[in-house]
């Protein structure tokens, strides 16, 4: 499994954005049909949904990070945590998954709940901010981000199953909130989100203590999604934290790996030619360059790019 | 067989077809029942049988939604033999679905393995056992129990014998089953590994010439391996299989019974 | 012989031991033996509550998946009757076994079909072999087709509306009826006929059927009929597949023809005789 990894986070290139019209502001020779221009959400398909519904046809299953995710405020800075597991029903979709999403560099947030929700709000909270820092001149702040989120989700009646933790440091100092789906919030100095939050919870009530240090507070964390990795099955695999102060962004990413699998006993590599064939085409390189683009890599190198986790 | 019958059933009771539905309430979550006696405790149950033995293996945890029950609930039972251990016995039965339903199979068809030996004066055969089992679920046909059973032993011959279990008691024997949670992940790896499905012998033709690869009976060690990679991969994708693994060696010696300890997550 | 009816109507050890009668009653209460006592959810309306917990078809999101039979087909021609079926159980979209034994040996002149509910077939065709044994032995001679498949009609009948799925095939020879064959269904249904073919692939299989049915063919050419309709099912029926079970009833008993893999019969079908020309093995 992949060691523990430091890693700082990089202040993002803030440097060219225009705010003015990117295209000309043309008078069109015609009014496009205002179905196909209709901003935000597309709900053409709910009826038919809703028919095929009623006659048992299941919905096709979200990913959902049934999930464990926490925030602790300490002296000094503020530590949210989550584990990695993103499950669809009860099948594990991915091992490995990051749940802490970046919002700006001193602001990040945990998500529990859809997957696709609490990633693309938080990308879209995100990039609000980013304009909105732009336009004041100011560093953002963690307020405003709960504040936009609370208002983005509850304009969609809880539909976005986004489930966050939102914790940073601003001119104002360390701060951590919840938000919930259907756009409630609240502000406490430790807290817990998704399927495991009660195990989670356990952890805090028993052990948190006012004025931790950062590393009783990253302990504590980690702890806590522990508690929910093992004793709630809709978390699992490693745990994620993210320790923000008012000069620096610390992800730790895969910080405890207390599940890494053990060696398969057997070796499944099948003989070539076990597979039955019916016919083949071989498909050369001038061929194929008509349709994309080739390139040539040495052999034994590998091509750019993360290597594929696999087993054995 | 589910389209045989495309009219719906003819019934005494009000209708259930999702076609005569209101369509407004059954669009938010599934339909509830006035009387449900069933909870799904997770978990899965894999049985193989080889030339001289026969190999039950199930996980020991226990689960209800997203919550454990418990650790170490073992869904493998001997069946018959002495005592309160079932010392002696030579069949076991495993039961995955609802625990409660489960237990009571096991008590019942244990109970009437015994009976059998008081009455007859002789160990009840597994052919005869499996039977017994098949009738005993069949008897619930109208209230069935919430399980999918395996039944594993030695035939007259000294083979080994397993037999599988629909919830209402229709029943086979097989080389090879796989039950419970996790069936869908394991049983195609036990197709392709076992009986060899979709492999085809390297060294004979080309396309349509390809000769099939012919299933023979596995030794012992490589089934035991075989059982403890279907495990530890059904362990990594979902996530009601977990803890420990149980397994029950039945061979002419008698049970022998192992427990490895499986990812807890 | 009424003694060794009656011997065989009871518990052998009833009459021997009256000790064990205490015993007796305890495995009566456990178990119930095969004389129809089935216990009930405890609430009015069984069936109802049946249905919302195992029909698959009207609530695909059922909790208890109860394993369904699919293409089977038999037919009289003149050497006796072919009987021909898949091999494929199913559990919803879940493909639970591709060996199951669907063809029921209710004795060595008798064969009984399964399709529907797999527990169904299998436990009353074996009640019906256990009950064709005891006309056997009370009327010192074989039961006929026809009273076998009453027999078998009048139960599901007694169960009707309970759940019971079933429809099957007693096929036959016996010396007053000559080749019979009968088709009981679970709503009572009980019908005399040439030729049929139950389940979700039955309309596969009578469209290869009735197109290369006579009463006049030979032996090889009815049994390779009847492994072709099974085929054609097997190739367009999602739920019928794995292996062709082909047994030919005569005078003096019926005949295994064999438990084959489809898909090398496929290949071979295609190939050897052009068929199937819908599917390719080439390329473009």
């Amino acid at each position: 499994m992949v060691g523990v990894r430091f890693k700082e986070v990089e202040k993002r290139d803030q440097a060219v954005i225009t705010t003015g019209h990117s295209t000309p502001h043309l008078t069109p020779p015609y009014t496009p049909p205002i179905t196909t221009t209709m901003p935000g959400f597309d709900f053409s398909n709910h009826n038919r949904n809703l028919a095929l519904h009623s006659r048992g046809v299941p919905l096709p299953k979200a990913t959902s990070t049934g999930t464990t995710i926490v925030g602790c405020l300490y002296d000094g800075g503020v530590v949210i945590a989550a584990d990695t597991r993103a499950t669809s029903g009860p099948i594990v979709a991915d091992k490995n998954c990051e749940k802490l999403h970046y919002i700006s560099p001193q602001i990040w947030c945990a998500g529990a709940g859809t997957a696709a929700d609490t990633e693309f709000t938080t990308a879209l909270i995100s990039s609000n901010l980013e304009l909105h820092a732009l336009s004041t001149g100011r560093k953002p702040r963690v307020v405003t981000v709960m504040t936009m989120l609370k208002q983005h989700l509850f304009r969609y009646q809880g539909h976005i199953g986004a489930y966050l933790v939102v914790a940073g440091c601003d001119p104002t100092g360390a701060h951590l909130f919840t938000v919930h789906a259907h756009g409630s919030t609240d502000k406490l100095p430790y807290v817990t989100m998704g399927s495991g939050s009660l195990a989670a919870m356990s952890v805090f009530e028993t052990q948190w203590k006012n004025s931790m240090t950062r590393d009783e507070a990253v302990a504590l964390c980690a702890q806590a999604i522990q508690a929910g990795i093992f004793n709630d099955l809709g978390s699992g695999s490693n745990v994620d934290v993210c320790v923000i102060t008012k000069e620096k962004t610390e992800l730790l990413r895969n910080y405890i790996t207390p599940n890494v699998r053990e060696q398969k006993m057997r070796n499944y590599k099948f003989a070539k030619g076990t597979t039955a064939v019916l016919d083949q085409k071989v498909i050369t390189k001038e061929e194929i360059s008509k349709y994309v683009t080739v390139q040539d890599i040495g052999d034994g190198e590998t091509g750019v790019g993360e290597k594929m986790e696999v087993d054995s | 067989m589910a389209s045989l019958f495309q009219q719906s059933m003819p019934s005494t009771g009000p209708g259930y077809s999702f076609a005569s539905a209101p369509t407004h309430h059954s669009s938010s979550g599934p339909r509830q029942h006035a009387f449900y006696p069933y909870t799904d405790n997770g978990g899965s149950t894999l049985g193989i049988s080889g030339a001289t033995f026969t190999i039950l293996a199930g996980d020991t945890r226990s689960t209800s939604g997203y919550n454990i029950n418990s650790r170490y609930a073992p869904k493998l039972f001997r069946i018959g033999g002495d005592g309160p251990e079932n010392e002696g016995a030579r069949i076991v039965l495993s039961v995955v679905g609802f625990a409660a339903d489960g237990n009571a199979l096991k008590e019942r068809l244990d109970t009437m393995v015994k009976m059998y030996r008081y009455q007859h004066g002789k160990e009840i055969s597994v052919h005869a056992c499996a039977q017994r089992l098949s009738h005993i679920l069949y008897g619930k046909r109208f209230f069935p129990y919430y399980v999918t059973a395996i039944l594993g032993g030695l035939d007259d011959e000294g083979k080994g014998a397993l037999y599988s279990y629909d919830p209402v008691g229709s029943y086979e024997r097989e080389q090879c089953r796989a039950a419970g949670a996790a069936s869908s992940l394991i049983m195609p790896f036990l197709d392709n590994q076992v009986n060899l499905k979709n492999q085809y012998d390297p060294a004979s033709g080309e396309g349509l010439e390809k000769v099939m690869r012919v299933p023979e009976p596995l030794p012992q060690e490589t089934v035991e391996q075989l059982v403890r990679d279907a495990f530890t991969s059904a362990v990594e994708r979902h996530i009601e299989v977990g803890d420990g693994l149980q397994m029950m060696i039945i061979t002419k010696e008698g049970v022998q019974e192992t427990f490895t300890p499986l990812k807890k997550d | 012989m009424d003694a060794l009816v009656a011997q065989y109507s009871q518990p052998s050890h009833s009459a021997q031991d009256t000790t064990l009668d205490d015993s007796l009653a305890l495995s009566s209460k456990i178990a119930p033996p095969l004389s129809l006592n089935f216990e009930l959810p405890p609430i009015d309306s069984h069936s109802a509550w049946l249905r919302a917990m195992t029909d698959d078809h009207s609530n695909p999101q059922c909790p208890i998946k109860i394993a369904h039979g699919t293409t089977t087909l038999a037919f009289r021609f003149k050497g006796g009757i072919i009987v021909a079926t898949d091999s494929r159980a199913t559990a919803g979209n879940w493909i639970a076994s591709q060996t199951v034994k669907k063809v029921i040996e209710i004795n060595s002149c008798l064969l009984g079909t399964m399709a529907g509910g797999a527990a169904d077939c299998q436990y009353w065709l074996a009640y019906l072999g256990m009950m064709c044994r005891l006309h056997e032995l009370r009327h010192k001679r074989r039961i006929s087709v026809a009273a076998a498949s009453k027999i078998l009609a009048n139960l599901v009948y007694s169960y009707k509306g309970m759940g019971l799925s079933m429809g099957t095939m007693c096929a036959g020879v016996t010396p007053t009826e000559g080749p019979a064959l009968y088709y009981v269904d679970n709503d009572g249904t009980r019908l005399a006929g040439n030729m049929f073919c139950v389940g979700s692939g039955q309309t596969f299989a009578y469209g290869v059927l009735d197109a290369e049915y006579k009463y006049e063919m030979e032996e090889d050419e009815a049994l390779e009929l009847g492994k072709r309709s099974i085929l054609a099912a097997t190739h367009r029926d999602a739920f019928s597949g794995g292996f062709i079970n082909l047994y030919h009833v005569k005078e003096e008993g019926w005949v295994k023809h064999g438990f084959m893999d489809t898909n090398p019969i496929f290949w071979k079908t295609k190939l050897e005789k052009g068929e199937f020309s819908n599917v390719t093995s080439k390329l473009e």
